[in-house]
């Protein structure tokens, strides 16, 4: 049984529709990046998954259920939806305090995730006072509380410095490797890329893809870029092997879909075509990302 | 008991709570201190008591505002989600807003009859003014009721209403700035059932008002305004979407 599940899970606000017919799944001991730009319908899936929102239609379950009926919630799911979630005014500790109370936890487990977010020697400050990055730890030390055995984290890295953002990763894959199931959303596949093992892309409320972050990179049908001063020679011997090509423009250069590099490097080599150039045609996995769900980020 | 120890924790965690309470100190204490202490001695007469023992509106402002704090303190700054993550039952979580709305009602009502009693009737006994110690006790126990009431309104208005501008001008508006208002222009017969006259009724009508209603009947009324708003408030709070 995965860790969460959601199927067919739709949730419609008035005429808008946040989340479309999403279904995908989320497993132990790996950490999932939930993707999508801005307003995709991540927090909403989120926030359905946890109760806080309900579905329209379809369902949203954590260990199989919905998330009102967990027994012991806290013990089951750490989430962190929004790291400005926190009364200004306390302490970091005293707004531990309250949710380890409510949790029935003792105090001591509120100095134990303040030391892994290495927070201890902010505890006492009042929150008005933390950087966006030690609200993000903050955040991170309340979703902890529970030693859950599922983290659900909203942009954590947002506001971080790289420094941050190296903390994050190795303290999420720690996490990770203990056997807990790890899903944090992001807008920016850059902020998470090294650190995840699967993603889920979305788009619109619609799912893109799932699968691991390999998948992504081989889906990726971005052209090859030849240069060569027997370009037309060359174009035809590609189309008669199957790839794809374009001309970019130049005489000499060409656009070349359906062939990797090795492939049209051999073929130009068993021919006797000097190559100037082959290179990848200049985009990363973010431009990627961006061709999956939607070009500028910005879906609605 | 956990949510109820964290309710508590989180109230005397903020520098409102105590500024509020504190702020009733002063306020209480320089209200009692200049009625009882100021003004001619034949001015003082037992008619004008009721009055200084009935303290400050101010005051109710400040207990409501406390009780409105407590439930919209939680969408104001986000803590809704951890929340209701910890404790999915939701009405669980208004019960405990609400005794620790009791609870911030009574300390109000303590602290009212500290600062009001001890400061204010000392000095009108020491300007030998006499006072009716029944009717002092009637008027304590109306207002005090009146304080843990008036707190337990906020705290069900505020799971109602989760705004918490909108929830603490509204409760202004209901019970300072329209108070006596709007009766006149329904009548008193009708107004006298308003949360504000109601109040004033329970506090024990020392202006002597006609159409007021006693002491016993204003206050189950005004009762009766907090169950009602409680279980809108779990209604609501139930099938609110925490977005």
């Amino acid at each position: 049984m995965p860790e969460l599940s959601v199927e067919r899970l739709v949730k419609r606000y008035g005429q808008t529709l946040a989340v479309d017919d999403l279904s995908f799944t989320v497993d132990s001991g790996v950490v999932t990046g939930f993707l999508g730009p801005n307003g995709s319908g991540k927090s909403t899936t989120m926030r359905a998954l946890l109760g806080l929102v309900r579905p329209t239609s379809g369902r949203a379950l954590v260990l199989g259920k919905p998330f009102y009926e967990l027994t012991h919630p806290v013990r089951s799911v750490g989430a962190s939806l929004d790291a400005k979630d926190v009364h200004p005014g306390r302490s970091g500790r005293s707004h531990l305090r309250t949710l380890a109370a409510a949790a029935g936890l003792p105090s001591s487990r509120v100095d134990e995730v303040l030391d892994m977010t290495e927070l201890t020697p902010a505890r006492d400050r009042r929150v008005k006072g933390y950087s966006m990055g030690m609200r993000q730890r903050l955040a991170l030390a309340a979703a902890l509380l529970g030693d859950p055995r599922i983290l659900m984290l909203d942009e954590p890295a947002n506001g971080l410095d790289p420094q941050g953002m190296r903390w994050l990763r190795d303290i999420l894959r720690a996490l990770a490797s203990e056997g807990r199931a790890v899903l944090i959303s992001s807008h920016v596949l850059s902020e998470v890329e090294q650190t995840v093992d699967q993603v889920v892309v979305i788009g619109a409320g619609r799912l893109v893809m799932q699968g691991s972050l390999a998948d992504l990179v081989t889906r990726d049908q971005r052209p090859s870029l030849v240069r060569s001063p027997r370009a037309s020679e060359l174009r035809e011997l590609l189309e008669a092997s199957g790839a794809s090509v374009s001309a970019d423009g130049r005489p000499d250069t060409l656009l070349v879909h359906h062939a990797t590099t090795e492939q049209i490097g051999t073929l130009a080599a068993e021919h006797g075509i000097a190559l100037f150039e082959l290179t990848r045609s200049v985009g990363t996995l973010e431009d990627r990302f961006l061709e999956l769900t939607g070009e500028g980020g910005h879906v609605r | 008991m956990n949510i109820l120890r964290s309710e508590f924790l989180k109230l005397i965690s903020v520098r409102t709570t105590w500024l509020l309470l504190g702020a009733m100190i002063l306020i209480e204490g320089a209200v009692a201190g200049l009625l009882a202490g100021l003004g001619e001695k034949k001015d003082l007469r037992p008619a004008n008591v009721p009055d200084l023992l009935i303290g400050t509106p101010l005051s109710i402002l400040f207990v409501f505002t406390l009780g409105a704090l407590i439930s919209t303190n939680e969408f104001r700054h986000g803590t809704a989600n951890s929340t209701f993550l910890i404790t999915p039952r939701r009405e669980r979580v208004i019960a405990a807003k609400l005794v620790v709305g009791f609870v911030v009602g009574l300390v109000a009502a303590l602290e009212y009859i500290a600062v009001n009693a001890g400061l204010g009737l000392s000095i009108l006994s020491s300007r030998d003014v006499t006072v009716n110690s029944d009717q002092a006790v009637d008027i304590y126990l109306g207002v005090g009721i009146g304080f843990i009431l008036i707190c337990l309104f906020g705290v069900a208005l505020g799971a109602v209403v989760r705004n918490q501008v909108a929830a603490i001008v509204g409760g202004l508006a209901l019970f300072l700035a329209l108070r006596g208002t709007l009766t006149l222009f329904i009548g008193d017969e009708v107004g006298r059932y308003f949360p504000a006259e109601s109040l004033l009724g329970l506090q024990g009508n020392p202006k002597g008002k006609a159409l007021l209603l006693d002491q016993v009947d204003g206050g189950l009324v005004l009762a009766g305004y907090c169950l009602a708003l409680t279980i809108a408030g779990i209604f609501v709070t139930r099938n609110r979407e925490i977005t």
